[in-house]
């Protein structure tokens, strides 16, 4: 990624005008009697948001609402103050990635990233897509059919597509998939840039760690509700500092069992076929004491396994707090 | 942007449309009265007559009554089905285009797309059959009845590829129960049957040439159902795009 193709400032964002601004007034969205969002409030503004959440936690629901693309069925999404469904001028501040791979794939890469310039009616489409282009590092494949692309350069030619109108909004849902640690530095870095430009980028994922170093703020849905938001560290700490449960086999479950519930750290022990199951409220401090009250009980460790650390089970965590 | 069309969308279409294997396709079948005309000229000699004969049942039977529905739910069904299917129908939704001028440029591609692959289905086999035989107002008549024909078809199937997953399905089943069989067996059924409208449009432009069949309903009937067949099935295909939400079909 050159510094001298770096992203201009997010159009649809008035210079010196307040910023772009997404609302989400007590949204929900059902289909048939399935909750897909429930009640969801919340403001998004200029930087980089991460909406996370376990796979039909209704994240795309969002972002497909956000987009226009999804009417609520309750409450009301705003985009400065507009409700995008049904306005396509909306779109002229909107850029949207999909998560499904699909693109034309009859076009070359050129060519999407024209069609969309031209869609947006770019007074410099030829300019804007050879500029987009550069940003996602495709120029050496831009010739070459879609069809042909692996699994990270259709993402990236997708990013190329939502991006050549500089856009005030960006929404990417699961972006990150298909692409190698290099290409991800990149992305995040072209996303970085954006948002220094005042844009506001709405990102999907199911990987907290996607979004270290990245997002501003986290929005964590479960079930279809905010289950959280905050800071990213606080949202990491959060996921950190709950109770954790551990199944431990030794030598001698029964003594070791005795030994353990001394510790300031755990707050249960209980005794089964399987072994001790465990739970701690430091995770960290008690996989440190550890080997050394089993030591201490003189038994052997066979086996420790955390036993809750599905991404359900964090999530779910933060819906009971 | 051209009036009610979108250039952008209607260059996306005929790329998509006509795909490699298809363009292969469309080529093949445009040429099947050609094959058709050089197989009854390589008989024994012919005469005049029998070759107006020939020319007339050609365009009404194989080029009105078969290729020219066949060529129009191909085309029709694919402009928005393929979309759906694939999801790509998405990068045209997030865009500042109406919904209804994207219904507006594919149907326009579908259309002119149908009417160029008829194109050498008439003209071809009446240059091989000579003017002296056939006279120019045979293949003109026929073209224009063609060109109407792809218009009303065309509508049809654009609502039915927005509206269902198996839209050529549905088109090709429509094609088989009104166009061949209902439309010829019962006489009620043919005031819907756009194979009529054509042979009667095709019988009014070519008044007066001997051995024209017309079509048996009046150009009163194709004048207000083809009106209503335009407007009904465009107005719901765009009331269909207007209201769509992604979840529905992707």
């Amino acid at each position: 990624m050159s510094a001298a193709s770096a992203p201009a400032p997010a159009e649809g964002a008035a210079p010196g005008g307040p910023p772009t601004r997404i609302e989400l007034r007590n949204v929900s969205r059902w289909y048939g009697n399935v909750v897909a969002v429930n009640a969801v409030t919340c403001e998004i503004g200029p930087g980089i948001t991460g909406l996370l959440g376990p796979n039909g936690a209704g994240k795309s629901t969002v972002l497909h609402l956000v987009a226009g693309l999804l009417h609520p069925s309750g409450g009301a999404v705003l985009i400065d103050g507009i409700r995008p469904a049904g306005d396509p001028r909306v779109y002229r501040k909107i850029g949207l990635v999909p998560e499904r791979e699909a693109v034309q794939p009859f076009l070359t890469g050129r060519e999407f990233v024209f069609m969309n310039a031209r869609l947006q009616d770019l007074a410099g489409a030829e300019h804007a897509t050879a500029r987009a282009i550069s940003l996602v590092d495709l120029e050496d494949a831009q010739d070459r059919a879609i069809g042909t692309y692996s699994k990270g350069m259709r993402q990236r030619i997708k990013i190329a597509g939502a991006l050549v109108h500089e856009p005030a909004i960006l929404l990417l849902d699961e972006p990150f998939n298909g692409m190698d640690p290099r290409q991800r530095l990149q992305m995040m870095e072209l996303l970085r840039t954006l948002a220094a430009g005042g844009a506001v980028v709405l990102i999907s994922t199911h990987i907290l760690e996607e979004l270290n170093d990245l997002a501003t703020n986290v929005l964590v849905m479960v079930e279809g509700r905010l289950a959280a938001s905050g800071h990213y560290r606080e949202i990491r700490k959060l996921m950190t500092d709950r109770p954790h449960t551990f199944t431990v086999r030794s030598a001698d479950d029964r003594r070791l069992a005795a030994s353990l519930l001394a510790l300031p750290s755990v707050f249960s022990v209980e005794l089964s076929e399987a072994g001790v199951s465990i739970r701690t409220s430091d995770r960290g401090a008690f996989t440190r004491a550890l080997p050394k009250v089993a030591r201490d009980a003189a038994t052997t460790l066979y086996e420790v396994l955390p036993t809750d650390e599905s991404l359900e089970s964090v999530f779910a965590y933060l819906v009971q707090r | 942007m051209i009036g009610a069309v979108d250039r952008t969308v209607m260059w996306l279409t005929f790329r998509q449309l006509f795909v490699r294997r298809r363009l292969v396709a469309a080529v093949l079948f445009s040429l099947v009265p050609l094959v058709i005309t050089l197989i009854f000229r390589a008989g024994h000699e012919r005469t005049s007559q029998e070759t107006l004969r020939f020319a007339l049942m050609l365009y009404r039977e194989i080029a009105v009554g078969t290729l020219l529905p066949l060529a129009a739910v191909v085309f029709g069904t694919a402009a928005f089905g393929g979309e759906f299917e694939e999801g790509t129908i998405v990068y045209l939704l997030v865009k500042p285009v109406a919904r209804w001028r994207v219904v507006a440029s594919k149907y326009v591609v579908a259309a002119l797309s149908t009417t160029l692959v008829m194109a050498p289905a008439v003209a071809l086999p009446w240059l091989v059959l000579g003017g002296g035989a056939v006279p120019p107002t045979v293949p003109v008549a026929y073209a224009a009845g063609i060109g109407a024909g792809a218009l009303l078809y065309c509508a049809l199937f654009i609502l039915m590829g927005i509206s269902s997953k198996r839209a050529l399905v549905l088109g090709l089943l429509y094609i088989v129960a009104l166009e061949f069989v209902m439309s010829r067996q019962v006489a009620g059924v043919r005031s819907l049957s756009i194979r009529e409208f054509v042979l009667t449009i095709v019988g009014k432009l070519g008044e007066g040439q001997p051995g024209l069949v017309a079509g048996t309903v009046t150009m009163d009937t194709v004048w207000t159902m083809g009106a209503l067949i335009l407007a009904g099935s465009l107005g719901l295909a765009i009331h269909r795009l207007r209201t769509f939400e992604l979840a529905e079909r992707l």
